[in-house]
């Protein structure tokens, strides 16, 4: 009766009018093309900010007379390449292989989720804190520069107000970045609930 | 190691594909229908299924048969698909056994057309989880054991057991429907 059952839905299933969908190779490449372009162009807007960060602290190292300051810069673009570098090694996204059996496809799909959420939860680490130091020279080498300069002792409040609002700015920023990837993290977490979730009903 | 020349590789994943999508276009419309009712969404489904497959293919290395990678493809597609339409409507699926446990209901009707026996089969399937979706779409698919093991990646036993599971279930609700599908 059961083997029967199973021949009768075989048949069922085997026989029924499906709507043919006929997608030419031409159309294939360009959605495929139209995919790619979207990963480029996310990969060069990380790259494009790094670029920036450099450029703007290596016109200073020039611009800047002071060595403290110039010592700042050359910390500053050091700890950016380290981190583009973090984000080239850690930070890329790996496709999960589509032919993958299903229960390993589930397996490294979770894996994948759990590093991007490990590596924003050590953002700390591995982001901010190593730019902290070059920041922190290049705005005290200002600093004091700027009290060397002629007059200094003249606009010596505003020079001191002008550094605490700056030290607080970075504070902030940095504070932001940390929160917004803490943030970012817990929403992957819920996202790994989730596919636990599903799994558990498998 | 065989190295080809880029022009090659690229006509031999279109040709790969072609012949993928000759061979099996009809049993991947047949299988997004057990992954996705509504008919616009079945027709991205399909779509996406052969955009991954296309794509894919630039990797085949012949390691398994091109029917086992196009069924592993699409239903990793369509597996993806359906978890994440499970995260939008969070409807409950359910597993095979639960599926055995469950009453019948009104399967004491006679299911006496094809076109409703099929909607009957159709709505069974569409309560599955993913991996017993996968299951009894390639046990539809004529699939033997060995080769649903290898697109799903569970043990032959497994594989063993809840086919055994199917009959028991398509025993159960469609034998009082007679000769469906003969």
């Amino acid at each position: 009766m059961e083997s029967e059952a199973g021949d009768n839905a075989k048949n069922l299933w085997k026989n029924q009018q499906v709507e043919p969908i006929q997608i030419s190779l031409a159309e294939l490449r360009k959605r495929a093309q139209k995919l790619e372009k979207r990963i480029h162009r996310r990969n060069l807007r990380e790259y494009v900010a790094g670029a920036i960060v450099i450029a703007c602290f290596g016109y200073y190292i020039f611009r800047f007379p002071d060595p403290m300051i110039r010592f700042g810069c050359v910390l500053v673009i050091a700890s950016s390449l380290f981190v583009l570098y973090q984000l080239r090694k850690r930070g890329a996204a790996r496709a999960v292989p589509a032919e993958m059996a299903f229960r390993d496809c589930l397996d490294f799909h979770r894996k994948e989720l759990e590093r991007q959420r490990d590596l924003l939860r050590s953002v700390w680490t591995w982001y901010i804190l190593p730019l902290v130091p070059g920041v922190l020279v290049f705005m005290l080498g200002d600093f004091q520069w700027q009290m060397t300069l002629p007059n200094a002792a003249v606009h010596a409040g505003h020079v001191k107000i002008l550094f605490g609002l700056r030290v607080a700015i970075v504070v902030v920023i940095f504070i932001g970045v940390g929160k917004l990837n803490q943030w970012a993290a817990r929403r992957l977490q819920r996202r790994i609930d989730a596919l636990n979730s599903v799994e558990k009903e498998f | 190691m065989r190295v080809e020349s880029i022009p090659t590789a690229v006509s031999r994943q279109g040709q790969l594909y072609q012949e993928a999508a000759d061979s099996y276009g009809a049993a991947l419309g047949r299988l997004a229908r057990g992954y996705e009712a509504d008919p616009d969404r079945r027709r991205d489904l399909v779509q996406e299924i052969h955009l991954a497959l296309w794509q894919s293919l630039a990797g085949f290395d012949g390691r398994c048969s091109l029917r086992t990678w196009v069924y592993r493809v699409a239903h990793n597609v369509a597996a993806s698909h359906v978890i994440r339409e499970h995260r939008t409507n969070s409807r409950t699926l359910v597993g095979l056994e639960v599926l055995e446990t469950l009453p019948t209901g009104n399967d004491g009707d006679r299911v006496a057309d094809q076109r409703h026996a099929l909607e009957k089969l159709l709505k069974l399937i569409h309560q599955l989880n993913p991996l017993d979706r996968q299951v009894i779409l390639s046990f539809l698919e004529d699939l033997d054991a060995a080769s649903i093991g290898e697109i799903t990646g569970i043990s032959p036993g497994n594989v063993a057991t809840k086919i055994h599971r199917i009959k028991n279930v398509l025993a159960r609700k469609f034998h009082e429907g007679g000769n469906h599908g003969k």
